[in-house]
């Protein structure tokens, strides 16, 4: 099936989050405020607006079970939103529910945990916030996670178990973590991380293999295999128990955003405006394709590959007017950087569709299984 | 095909693999994010400008035909800075090149990405933050940095003769007062 | 303004990363990394002799020297780039670069760079360094030029 191409608008998706039934879905437009969307046929319209943040959202996620959800920002503070009923009319409103952060720069990234009683936020104050809730004065308050993070954090992921959670940040390092707060959790069972698991014990720091910052981190469905991306044009897969860790260089811009699609395969996109498929095991990892086909564009300025061929070369060479408006589209989808890749439908336990939002102001759903092959290095660039 | 035109391919033809090391280099440090500064609260600069935070900057890189034309990417988190040192090959040109890039930056907010004073040893400096590359197309930013590069060269070298045709105008005009 | 107030105060933020945290440290000795650089240089050679590019790039670059303190190694490892540059028939270049693991492919794209850094040293010349940037970047891709952003570990 081709990609669902939804332009939501000319300005760029910073983040979104799907409802459980997907008739919803909440994104941030560049700005300090999150809309809330459904789907009306092919297209969205707005039906709510999240107004609290002052500055921009940095990142929202939706907890499916709970239909709670919680905003970031680069205000410093995290918004946890629930629906109910307004006391005068009945009809349902969101209505926002303080946390405690106690960070002092930019919240960056937020996650649920799979039993949704917590969440994870990363931040610019070189701390991970992990919160739960505090009944008896109805707000939620903070743990922080610290060391040893020595810069911003930029994503962050949980473990399926509720306790341990990865972090990537701009100190060129992926951690996984122990968030287990006592009040909340029960005793996890040992995983190949580890067995003791008070707050804030390191169970694994890993390296990008070039410097880059480590954008995106995901365990996999079991939780047994971390993956991670970083600036450096890398995608790193880790198994604790090896240890082995796989690096995968790709020849094109880096990774920002990934998502574990079954036990072995990853789908994963950033600045090359295009989803790739990265699959492996235990005996190794490789790029396998990309979801986006490039049929969708003109065959015109066919991207990469006009670099190689000196007759195209000499027209570009020539003049200013090499770049007219007929390759101002470029091949791929997404006309600029992807933001983020999510799961969208799971079948039998593997994710049989992805959901891209970009800087173009697009939303992409996409079949996962769909990969064609890798015609050109680059997708979102035109060298030559 | 006249005259001009074959020269012009002919220039073109070696500044093609300098343009395309620019334009490479370029897409690849225009991979840029909002970061919000982690050494100020509640605020967010371009790094390259600022340099607070070592481990947002990036190597910077230089790409060069010779010693009098270079361009110089400085990439970082949320910024990009390029500088163009242009090329001139005697005084004519020098006074050309210092005239034509005064003038732009004097008018820096109509260009966007011009920064107002170029990086020391270059002659024209640009700033593209994230906010540029959210806005426009990351692929029509570099192509206007290169379409620059082309244009610069070529109208300064067309400015240098008309003004040296106005000079044997004013010559001729002068010495058949002489003549006579 | 009395001095103090000009002082830099988040310099002493503990948590601030310094350059030499970028990276992990070369442990080998600079005397022995430069020893290493001369024994190459003349490896290079006879390679070059029996003109094997291919060969010739393979032992340049590898373990190539990094970081601080081993300026003379990197010297004496560029020049000896230089020559096999210098040397490459542009026919033979892609070829050559397909050749390279896709550490000695990132490790290349540095040089380039430093050797356009520094146009007029030695025998730099910026026609053959573009000629390989191009080519190098048409089989590694700008991942590889995005990695010597990267990478602090600086030839």
């Amino acid at each position: 099936m081709a990609p669902q191409v939804f332009q939501l608008a000319q300005t760029p998706v910073t983040s979104h989050a799907f409802s459980a039934d997907r008739n919803q879905v909440c994104v941030s437009f560049n700005n300090n405020e999150a809309q809330i969307l459904a789907r009306r046929g092919n297209e969205w319209a707005v039906t709510d607006t999240l107004t609290e943040h002052d500055k921009i959202i940095t990142s929202i996620d939706w907890a499916p079970n709970s239909n709670r959800i919680v905003t970031a920002s680069q205000d410093r503070n995290a918004y946890v939103w629930e629906q109910k009923p307004d006391p005068e009319t009945g009809a349902l409103a969101w209505k926002p529910t303080l946390v405690l952060l106690r960070i002092n720069r930019a919240a960056t990234h937020v996650r649920w945990s799979p039993k949704e009683d917590k969440f994870a936020v990363a931040s610019g104050a070189r701390a991970i916030a992990i919160c739960s809730f505090d009944e008896e004065n109805n707000w939620w308050v903070a743990k922080q996670l610290k060391k040893p993070i020595r810069s911003t954090v930029l994503s962050v992921d949980w473990h399926p178990n509720n306790v341990l959670l990865a972090a990537g940040s701009a100190d060129l390092k992926a951690r996984v973590f122990s968030a287990y707060i006592k009040e909340v959790d029960e005793k996890p069972a040992p995983t190949v991380w580890g067995s003791k698991l008070p707050f804030n014990t390191i169970c694994g720091e890993y390296s990008s293999p070039s410097g880059g910052w480590v954008h995106t981190v995901g365990f996999s469905p079991s939780g047994d295999i971390l993956a991670f991306a970083g600036h450096d044009s890398t995608i790193n897969v880790v198994y604790p128990s090896g240890p082995a860790v796989y690096s995968v260089r790709i020849p094109s811009l880096p990774l920002v955003s990934l998502t574990w699609t079954s036990e072995n395969s990853i789908v994963a996109a950033g600045h090359d405006c295009r989803p790739l498929v990265f699959s492996g095991s235990e005996q190794g990892w490789q790029e396998s394709g990309t979801l986006d086909d490039a049929k969708s564009s003109s065959s015109s300025g066919s991207g990469f590959g006009g670099a190689g061929t000196p007759g195209n070369a000499d027209v570009r060479g020539q003049s200013g007017s090499g770049s007219t408006s007929s390759d101002t589209k470029l091949t791929t989808l997404h006309q600029n950087t992807i933001t983020e890749v999510r799961p969208y439908e799971i079948v039998g336990g593997e994710v049989a569709k992805v959901s891209t939002s970009g800087v173009d102001g697009m939303l992409v759903i996409w079949d996962a299984n769909e990969i064609s092959a890798l015609t050109s290095k680059l997708g979102g660039a035109r060298l030559g | 095909m006249s005259a001009s035109s074959v020269s012009r391919a002919a220039m073109s033809n070696v500044l093609r693999p300098y343009l395309a090391a620019v334009r490479s280099t370029l897409t690849a440090a225009l991979t840029l994010e909002n970061f919000a500064s982690q050494v100020v609260e509640r605020h967010n600069k371009p790094e390259v400008e600022v340099q607070t935070s070592l481990e947002v900057l990036l190597n910077p890189l230089t790409i060069s035909r010779n010693e009098n034309e270079r361009v110089f990417i400085e990439p970082s988190v949320n910024s990009v800075r390029v500088s163009i040192k242009i090329k001139q090959a005697d005084e004519i040109e020098r006074i050309l090149a210092h005239k034509f890039t005064r003038f732009m930056t004097q008018r820096a907010e109509s260009f966007i990405v011009l920064r107002r004073k170029p990086v020391p040893g270059y002659d024209i400096s640009f700033l593209i933050t994230n906010t540029h590359a959210e806005t426009m197309l990351k692929h029509k930013i570099v192509d206007f940095i290169i379409q620059f590069m082309e244009e610069v060269d070529k109208e300064i070298s067309e400015m240098k003769l008309s003004l040296n045709a106005r000079a044997r105008i004013v010559a001729e005009s002068y010495l058949t007062a002489f003549n006579a | 303004m009395d001095a103090f107030r000009k002082i830099d105060i988040d310099q002493y933020d503990e948590d601030r990363l310094d350059a030499s945290e970028l990276y992990e440290a070369d442990p080998r000795d600079p005397a022995a990394v430069l020893d290493e650089a001369k024994q190459r240089q003349a490896a290079v050679r006879s390679t070059l002799a029996r003109s094997d590019i291919p060969g010739a790039l393979a032992i340049v670059l590898e373990n190539a020297p990094y970081g601080p303190n081993v300026d003379d190694a990197k010297d004496v490892t560029l020049q000896t780039l230089l020559s096999i540059l210098n040397s490459t028939k542009s026919t033979e270049i892609t070829p050559a670069i397909k050749a390279l693991t896709p550490d000695a492919q990132d490790t290349l794209m540095k040089y380039l760079y430093k050797g356009m850094a520094l146009p007029g040293w030695g025998d730099i010349s910026g026609s053959v360094l573009l000629g390989w940037h191009e080519k190098l970047t048409e089989v590694a891709g700008v991942g590889c030029i995005v990695r010597t952003m990267t990478d602090r570990r600086i030839v």
